[in-house]
């Protein structure tokens, strides 16, 4: 029954529906054919015996006293009769088997033997219309006042029983046969109508290209059935699955915000400093123009000033550039996010410690932006854990094929509603942010894994990146 | 239209009343037949009941049996006025019975007997018959029985071990039937008989076919009692018997009856049966 398994429900089911009719109508003809058959058996039965107890009165005192005429004379007026044309031949024959006379002479002639007409004969009781042969041979004794003076033979014709039965047959068959078409057609389309919304239901799941469509209003069953409260149930979840991912998209999307205002703020800051230096050494330039050597050193001032500030800019840029970055990582990457970090490391006075090898950070070939974003993430998150005067460290080296970024943390151990963000896929709770979880879907699609450690008040995050990820997919 | 009652029609209607009455008043005529003609023919026996009634002005009462034994023997007690017998019988009682009137067949008061078989069947005569089934009328039949026999006698067999086997039909027309349904191979048969079924069923006599046929003998008579012969009752029989060709429903009756009239006859028109009989029992 493997074979029955691929068939779709909308074909299976009418096939089931057509196979059980057809067994049903088999039952049901096989019955009625049996019914006609007893019927025809008692009917047979029945004539017989009329003709075998009406011959025996008539015949009676003629084979007792041996009149051939008047036994023939009987029997082809009998014949004449409606019983005739059942009745082929009947022979009758004295107590000893000696025919007398027979309604057909010339096939029996006098005085030959009953045996020889009677070998395939059959007692009245036993007579059945078997379908072997359209003429049934019946021999029973002739029966005069209470003694058997002789016997008779008859052969019953029973084509047209055999033919009715056959008419019966025949038409159940077609009958059947037409009946279950029409209804497995009928079913068949009945049974399919009915499994429309299925079949647009498992149309609709599997054909979602992106995101779950709901089914159109216009599809669903009317009603408060099984499938109308399926396709509501269905284009429920369809809402809720759009709705919960409408909500993470503005979650992140808030997410992004709070870290642009947190960058916007220690940007400030960042800013804020080096320009109260500049303009220190604008009005030292102001005051003393004459000497040189004091405008030269503020000029120095100044062009480190701005230098940093064009840092500061260029970091907040690519940190924060809406085009996915194709650009491979360097060393400069890492560079850029100490310096974006560094406004929240002076502002809790953390101690870093920074240790990032150039080569292997040059051959990893790995995309610059979900780098970036994976360790500015992991940094930021990893200074809030620290806390004032904390110790963060960050180490990116490559082991064993793959880049390694470690952040390390002293402080209290990240929350579990932190860790499921990180670790784990499952569906985000209301009120955390996506940081983490945007780490974690950066990871995944960079084929890459992600490990947790706390131990002796150090909190440490490994992410393994495979360098041999290809740029272009990364891209993806 | 208008309607009278004229002087004639009460007369007429009296005149027929009278008759009637008289008719009434009289005893019924018994009248036993035997299966020497198309005794199993209703409309026959009507048309003949009714001629003979008419002519002799009173009721006929036809007595019929199966055998000519037993109208032979209603006839010798009594129980019947007068019998159409055949020639075998009358002779086997001539002296207590006589002549009231003879048919006429074909111009002729004389038949034949027919010896026939089934028109398959290959025999040419009665020789050809050896051994086969053989079917008679009756013992009494000088058509149905005596010819063959006393045929077979004068060729010095013995009809017991010529045939196989011989039943009787008590019936001429059985006789053909037999033949003709392969109940039997042969048979004997009155020829007046053979002949009038050939025309009425011609369907019959066509499954039969005619072997061998006698000499002309007497054809079978009406007879009554000697000492009843000079009775009014069967003078009167013999009368409407022999003015049957005169009124249209004797015509009618004859027609059926395919004879041509009743004539008086003496016995020595039935010489040939008496001389079969004489070989049958010397």
């Amino acid at each position: 029954m493997k074979w029955f398994a691929p068939i779709p429900l909308s074909i299976k089911l009418p096939l089931l529906a057509a196979t059980m009719m057809v067994l049903v109508g088999t039952v049901a003809s096989h019955q009625v054919l049996q019914s006609l058959a007893q019927v025809q058996d008692a009917r047979i039965r029945e004539l017989a015996r009329m003709h075998v107890e009406g011959l025996s009165v008539a015949l009676g005192p003629l084979v007792l006293r041996r009149d051939i005429w008047e036994v023939y004379d009987t029997l082809d007026r009998a014949s004449q009769g409606v019983g005739g044309r059942r009745m082929v031949l009947t022979a009758v024959a004295d107590e000893r088997g000696k025919i007398l006379a027979a309604t057909d002479p010339r096939r029996v002639p006098m005085d030959s033997d009953i045996a020889a007409l009677a070998d395939d004969a059959v007692a009245l009781d036993n007579l059945t219309v078997d379908g072997a042969s359209p003429v049934l041979s019946l021999l029973a004794p002739l029966t005069y006042q209470g003694r058997i003076v002789g016997q008779i033979a008859t052969e019953l014709d029973v084509a047209d029983l055999l033919s009715e039965r056959r008419k019966a047959l025949l038409f159940l068959i077609l009958g059947n046969a037409i009946a279950t078409g029409l209804l497995s057609v009928a079913g068949f389309f009945a049974i399919r109508k009915m499994l429309q919304p299925i079949t647009t239901l498992a149309r609709q799941m599997t054909e979602t290209k992106g995101e779950p469509h709901p089914i159109p209003i216009s599809d669903i069953p009317r009603g408060d059935g099984e499938l109308a409260r399926l396709a509501r149930t269905y284009n429920s979840m369809v809402g809720a699955v759009l709705a919960k991912a409408e909500a993470e998209r503005r979650l992140a999307e808030r997410e992004r915000f709070v870290a642009l205002g947190r960058l916007s703020s220690s940007l400030a800051h960042e800013i804020n400093n080096p320009l109260g230096g500049l303009l220190n050494a604008t009005d030292t330039i102001r005051s003393y123009p004459d000497r040189p050597e004091v405008v030269r050193k503020s000029a120095d001032l100044i062009d480190r000033g701005l230098r940093h500030l064009r840092d500061v800019t260029r970091a907040t840029l690519d940190q924060n550039r809406i085009d996915p970055e194709a650009r491979a990582l360097t060393p400069d990457d890492f560079e850029d996010i100490k310096l974006l970090i560094q406004p929240e490391i002076s502002r809790l006075a953390l101690d870093l410690e920074w240790s990032v090898e150039p080569t292997s950070v040059t051959e990893c070939s790995l995309s610059a932006g979900p780098v970036r974003q994976i360790a500015l993430n992991l940094l930021l998150n990893a200074c809030s854990a620290a806390g004032q005067n904390g110790c963060v460290r960050l180490m990116a080296l490559t082991r064993n094929g793959n880049l390694t970024l470690q952040i390390m943390n002293t402080g209290a151990a990240m929350p579990q509603a932190a860790l499921d963000r990180l670790l784990e896929d499952g569906p985000l709770l209301p009120g955390g942010g996506v940081g983490l979880r945007l780490v974690r879907d950066l990871i995944t699609k960079l084929g890459g894994a992600i490990s947790h450690s706390h131990e002796n008040g150090v909190t440490c995050v490994a992410v393994s990146l495979p360098i041999s990820w290809e740029s272009a997919d990364a891209e993806e | 239209m208008e309607h009278s009652i004229t002087r004639r029609m009460l007369l007429g209607s009296g005149i027929a009343a009278f008759l009637a009455s008289s008719a009434r008043a009289q005893p019924a005529f018994r009248l036993g037949l035997t299966p020497v003609f198309l005794d199993n023919d209703a409309a026959v026996i009507d048309g003949l009941s009714r001629a003979l009634s008419h002519g002799m002005g009173r009721e006929i009462e036809l007595v019929q049996r199966r055998t000519y034994q037993e109208i032979t023997g209603l006839l010798l007690e009594r129980s019947v006025d007068a019998a159409w017998l055949c020639g075998y019988p009358y002779l086997q009682h001539d002296d207590l019975l006589g002549l009231v009137a003879v048919p006429v067949w074909r111009g002729e008061p004389r038949y034949r007997s027919y010896l026939i078989v089934g028109t398959e069947d290959g025999a040419k005569n009665l020789t050809d018959l050896r051994g086969g089934t053989h079917a008679f009328s009756d013992p009494d039949s000088n058509s149905g029985y005596l010819v063959t026999a006393t045929n077979l006698l004068r060729k010095g067999e013995q009809v017991e071990s010529f045939f196989s086997r011989s039943i009787f039909t008590f019936g001429h027309r059985n006789v053909v039937r037999a033949v003709a349904d392969g109940l039997v191979q042969s048979g004997s048969v009155d020829g007046y008989v053979w002949e009038a079924l050939a025309v009425i069923e011609p369907g019959l006599t066509a499954r039969t076919r005619v072997i061998s046929r006698s000499e002309w003998l007497g054809f079978p008579p009406v007879c009554a009692r000697r000492d009843n012969l000079a009775s009014e009752p069967v003078q009167a029989l013999q009368t409407a018997l022999m003015s049957l060709a005169e009124t249209e429903e004797g015509r009618l009756a004859l027609t059926w009856l395919q004879l041509d009239g009743f004539r008086q006859a003496t016995p020595a028109l039935f010489d040939g049966i008496a001389d079969r009989m004489r070989d049958l029992d010397p």
